[in-house]
């Protein structure tokens, strides 16, 4: 599965950057999502619970950030286990981009999915993930959402 | 276990008697009805409510039990395969089946009739298109479907001559 | 005895009542005292080296009573899944099978392949005690590609590539020359899709363990019970044979699926013991998809040449199989043995040479699947035939009836190793020619045409080797049993007859016809004859139901028992009329010798109630019979389809589908009739509908009914079927199976039928919607529309 997408953000780069940095701020925007950790070796461990088609459980999330290019861009890396109900992995490259005092944010996902999800909810997945990156950015545009920069996401 | 402190209690006519039961409020109809009231002619052949061998009745109209929970049937009235005719006495759709050789491994069968029973009670008058696309929702891998048209149709006439019949007593 | 009830009646079926009713009997619907549940960890991955499972919270979790996993059954000493059938490669040596423990141990190798079970008081503790089992997979590459997969890295450690075998048969320099020196050479690539066999009851067992006896009994959904102990006991090492009993209650459907000796079925009796429960485990369907054995999957390209004057003169086949990851337990005879040999089809070829590599990928197992092998060569033969026609201006037919075996010309042997007893090709193609109103086809098609439809007419005359199988000839080309069948006929004192074959019935109805059978030839009333099958403690032995074999070679069994019993009969009877055994005559269920008259019943209370008896004469009227066929039988037919495309939605509708068979001497017509129609079904789906897919990352997107199109009733027509007869000349019933026909015809009569339409020389199985309208847009770009 391959998608990508691009969001105008009303606020300067550098505080994009810090709150796709933040786990809390992460955690908030990635809906069902229970609890997001900042692990020593830099990883996060996130649990998010998340319905794709007719399979809904509970997703253990191992992401990874590499690539760093502060404030421009990053891969995130993402294994995640669903348990019986398969696997999911996938890489996003994000990059930031100054466009006057907003912030262009791109985004390039690659992801396979395994096990059940990929049984029953192959055709289902696309979607879902379309859904799930929709969702995230609308909270994550929230973020920083003042009464003047609110409608600053554009998509 | 936590299943046992939340069970519901249920009252569900079965096949005419009135049945007091307790389920977990996860339990699938079909699941009751075969686990615990050991109604094993409703047959469970998929797990994405799309094959069909589950039909049962509730209230008089086909249903896909592994797509209700139990807890939807308190209340109703649920008739299973057992419930339609008996060795003795086979309805005038199970007869049609047998005499059309409508059924060969039998694991679809009892769901195929009552999906016929209901398309006959409650569809326009049936012609051959009319049953295959009436029992579109119900898969039989053996037969080809020709045999299972040939008995509905022929099922329609005996189930109206037996209503015939009935009215002139 | 000819009568409602004897041979050639279409009686009413004795097993519907309880089908019916739904008082059957299916493993799932069984229960024993003391019950557990089994639920499998499989594999997400395709190809994954197995690291630590921590079954820890597993084990902790309410209910769970055990987590077992191929380190347990390895440990126990369990054996491999064996593969019954050494196939060698053309430069003689042995196939290469990889080692299939029943749950992986070291490596998975395809998704959803079972590493552990997970055994529990109820089926919802033991799916949730799944659920925290966490294991260690590290993902390895898997092998997807059915074209590369030969010489890609080996999926299998220790395997030099994945290459199982590399097989030939026939005359390789004689095809390429007569190849060479054709006038006319066509030529296809094609592919056989792969098909997922879908029987409607999903596979189960319940398995249980006695201590204080030591024995074993497992009820399973198998089609040949006596042959899955044999394997366990032999192979696997469950238990000695006397001590393995293998029930097949009511079985439903099984179309292939079910002969194969599982993971899941040895692993549940297994562990059965090993806990000392009764433990129960049923497949859902999703597991169906992923873990029950495939169907076909070939990659081939052929070439036949013809002369001057639209003889055939030589067949070239090149076919790449999918194994699968693991080679099951007919699989490596399917795409070899049951495939190349039947290339020949019904045309005197004389030069044929086939060559099939059969291949390991990362997928489920492939094996039989209704037809095994014969749907793939009669779709290849009958693709290039059909395909020849039109590239020379042929009728289709014309050039079929040109090139077929006569049936002055049987015995006719062939150039891929058959020997073909008797037919009459012609027959059947005039009879379904007349049928399908083929004279008016012309008119049909214009007139479909005005409409804005595109019409287009199909043939298929596709033969068959069915009742497997001569034992010698079988274990000369690699078999690991015997494929004979064994029968027993017990009359009661008061005259009642239990019949007991090693066949299953899981939907063909044997509990009649084989009543029919015995029936007849013992003229004894038919609602006297009991048959019991499917229980490894009731009948004596039995290889089971599959490659349209039962009446064949099962039946026959029965008439040798049967036999045997008029041949007792003849003494009692001669002892008692005083007369010479070669004076009675048996007639009409009854022993006779001039004037005087005994029937076998009363010669069956004679032997139990022994007062006036041949001294010499042990008691009893039971008797026994294993029947070895001679050779194989050669059903055969002509299938002609009719579809009509519609050129805005691609939509194929199979308008026509007219089916005319030889099965030899029939025994329950309306039973035929509806193994034809049922068989048909099955092969419209693989022509049209049906399609098993792996994505290139190894995970199954056809893996429920919502993606796997199985035909439904709107799919397909009423079939017009027939049949035309040439008994059968090495079996005492003249029959030759009718199981199978109906797959293995239809699939090159719709394809050939929906070319014709498009006027294309090829469209890939299945031909959806979408790829006729894919095709459809090619054409009319092409074409500058």
């Amino acid at each position: 599965m391959e998608q990508s997408g691009e969001y105008r953000i009303l606020t300067k780069r550098e505080d994009v950057w810090a709150s796709l940095n933040d786990p809390e701020v992460l955690a908030k925007c990635i809906d069902g999502c229970q609890s997001m950790q900042r692990r020593e070796d830099g990883s996060f461990l996130a649990a998010v619970k998340a319905r794709v088609g007719p399979i809904r459980a509970t997703f253990k999330a191992n992401l990874r950030l590499v690539d760093l290019n502060p404030p421009a861009s990053y891969v995130i890396h993402a294994d995640v286990n669903g348990g019986a109900v398969g696997f999911a992995k996938g890489s996003a490259k994000v990059f930031l981009e100054e466009d006057g005092a907003a912030t262009l944010l791109r985004y390039e996902i690659s992801a396979r999915v395994g096990g059940k999800l990929a049984q029953l909810g192959a055709r289902l997945v696309d979607g879902a993930a379309r859904k799930m990156a929709a969702d995230f950015f609308a909270a994550f545009r929230l973020e920083f959402a003042s009464p003047a920069s609110a409608g600053g996401l554009s998509h | 276990m936590d299943e046992e402190r939340s069970s519901m209690k249920l009252h569900i006519t079965v096949n005419g008697a009135d049945r007091r039961l307790e389920a977990p409020p996860n339990t699938l109809l079909v699941d009751l009805l075969r686990r615990q009231l050991g109604l094993t002619g409703t047959h469970v052949g998929c797990d994405t409510c799309q094959c069909g061998a589950c039909t049962v009745h509730l209230d008089g109209r086909a249903v896909k039990a592994c797509a209700l929970l139990a807890v939807q049937a308190d209340g109703h009235a649920v008739t299973t395969i057992e419930g339609v005719g008996s060795a003795q006495q086979l309805h005038p759709m199970q007869e049609a089946f047998r005499d059309c050789h409508a059924l060969q491994c039998g694991f679809c069968t009892p769901g195929m009739i009552m999906a016929a029973i209901d398309l006959v009670e409650h569809g326009v008058p049936l012609s051959n298109r009319a049953v295959r696309e009436g029992l579109e929702g119900n898969i039989c891998r053996c037969t080809g479907y020709h045999n299972i048209v040939k008995a509905v149709l022929q099922g329609q006439k005996a189930m109206a001559a037996a209503d015939d019949k009935q009215g002139a007593v | 005895m000819s009568s409602a009830t004897g041979i050639g009646a279409s009686v009413k079926r004795r097993e519907d009542v309880r089908f019916l009713t739904g008082t059957a009997t299916y493993t799932d619907d069984l229960n024993l005292p003391g019950q557990v549940y089994g639920v499998f960890l499989r594999s997400p991955h395709p190809r994954a080296a197995l690291g630590e499972i921590d079954v820890s919270k597993a084990l902790k979790a309410d209910g769970v009573l055990a987590v077992f996993t191929g380190q347990d059954t390895a440990a126990d000493g369990l054996g491999d899944l064996p593969c019954g059938w050494l196939v060698k490669s053309k430069d003689g040596s042995d196939m290469v099978s990889a080692p299939h423990p029943p749950l992986a141990v070291t490596q998975v190798n395809y998704v959803g392949e079972p590493y552990g079970l997970v055994v529990a008081e109820t089926l919802a503790a033991a799916r949730a005690g799944a659920e925290l089992v966490v294991t260690d997979f590290t993902e390895l590459p898997p092998v997807m590609d059915l074209a590369t997969a030969a010489d890609a890295a080996p999926i299998h450690e220790g395997l030099a590539n994945n290459l199982a075998y590399d097989w030939a048969l026939g005359d390789a320099a004689a095809t390429d020359a007569a190849l060479a020196k054709a006038d006319h050479v066509t030529k296809l690539s094609l592919t056989n899709n792969r098909l997922i066999p879908n029987a409607m009851e999903p596979r189960a067992a319940l398995g249980k363990f006695d201590p204080a006896s030591g024995n074993y009994e497992l009820h399973t959904t198998s089609q040949n019970p006596h042959l899955e102990r044999l394997v366990l006991s032999a192979f696997v090492q469950i238990a000695p044979e006397h001590k393995l009993k293998i029930i097949a209650p009511d079985v439903g459907g099984g179309f292939g699926s079910k002969i194969f000796v599982y993971a899941e079925e040895t692993a549940v009796i297994w562990a059965a013991a090993k806990l000392g429960r009764p433990i129960k485990w049923t497949a859902d369907r999703s597991e169906s998809f992923l873990a029950d054995a495939h169907g076909r999957d070939h990659v081939t390209s052929a070439e036949l040449g013809l002369d001057e004057r639209g003889r055939f003169t030589a067949l070239r086949v090149r076919t790449t199989a999918n194994l699968g990851a693991y080679l099951s337990l007919f699989s490596s005879a399917v795409p070899t043995y049951l495939y190349g040999t039947l290339l020949a089809g019904q045309y005197k070829t004389p030069n044929i040479h086939v060559e099939t590599k059969g291949v390991y990928t990362n997928t489920s197992s492939v094996d039989a699947y209704r037809g095994a092998g014969r749907p793939e060569a009669t779709f290849v033969v009958e693709r290039l035939v059909e395909t020849a026609a039109r590239e020379l201006g042929w009728d289709p037919a014309e050039l079929r009836r040109l090139n077929m075996i006569q049936p002055e010309d049987f015995p006719y042997e062939t150039p891929v190793a058959l020997v073909y007893d008797t037919g009459n090709y012609q027959a059947s193609l005039e009879r379904a020619l007349e049928l399908a109103d083929y004279a008016g086809f012309a008119k049909r098609r214009e007139a479909a045409a005005v409409e804005g439809k595109l019409r287009g007419l199909g043939f298929s005359c596709y033969i068959e080797a069915c009742g497997l199988a001569p034992s010698q000839l079988a274990i000369q080309l690699g078999a690991g049993v015997g494929l004979y069948e064994s029968g027993e006929v017990r009359v009661n004192p008061t005259g009642s007859v239990t019949v007991f074959t090693g066949s299953h019935s899981h939907g063909q109805g044997h509990e009649t016809t084989f009543a029919q059978v015995v029936s007849d030839k013992l003229g004894v009333p038919f609602d006297d004859v009991e048959v019991v099958h499917g229980d490894t403690g009731r009948v004596e032995f039995g290889l089971g139901t599959y490659g349209s074999r039962s009446l064949a070679v099962g039946g026959s069994a029965l008439i040798r028992a049967s036999e045997k019993i008029i041949a007792k009969g003849r003494r009692i009877a001669a002892h008692r009329m005083q007369t010479e055994v070669e004076n009675v005559a048996f007639e009409d269920g009854a022993f006779i010798s001039g004037n005087q008259r005994m029937t076998l019943q009363e010669a069956a209370f004679a032997s139990y109630v022994p007062a006036d008896y041949p001294p010499d004469l042990e008691p009893g009227l039971s008797e026994k019979a294993f029947y070895d066929p001679q050779n194989f039988t050669y059903p055969a037919g002509a299938h002609i389809a009719e579809v009509e495309i519609d050129k805005e939605t691609g939509v194929v509708r199979l308008v026509k589908f007219v089916a005319v068979d030889d099965f030899g001497a029939v025994v329950n017509p309306m039973i035929v009739d509806g193994q034809v129609h049922g068989g048909v079904a099955q092969g419209a789906g693989q022509a049209l509908l049906e399609h098993g897919i792996y994505d290139g990352d190894g995970q199954l997107v056809t893996g429920s009914y919502m993606d796997y199109c199985m035909p439904r009733a709107d799919d397909l027509p009423d079939f017009v079927v027939d049949t035309t007869v040439t008994p059968c000349t090495h079996n005492p019933l003249g029959a030759k199976g009718c199981g199978e026909a109906g797959a293995i015809g239809s699939p090159a009569a719709i394809i050939n039928a929906v070319t014709d339409a498009l006027g294309v020389q090829d469209i890939a199985m299945p031909a959806t919607s979408e790829q006729v309208w894919r095709c459809l847009k090619e054409a009319e770009a092409s074409e500058g529309c």
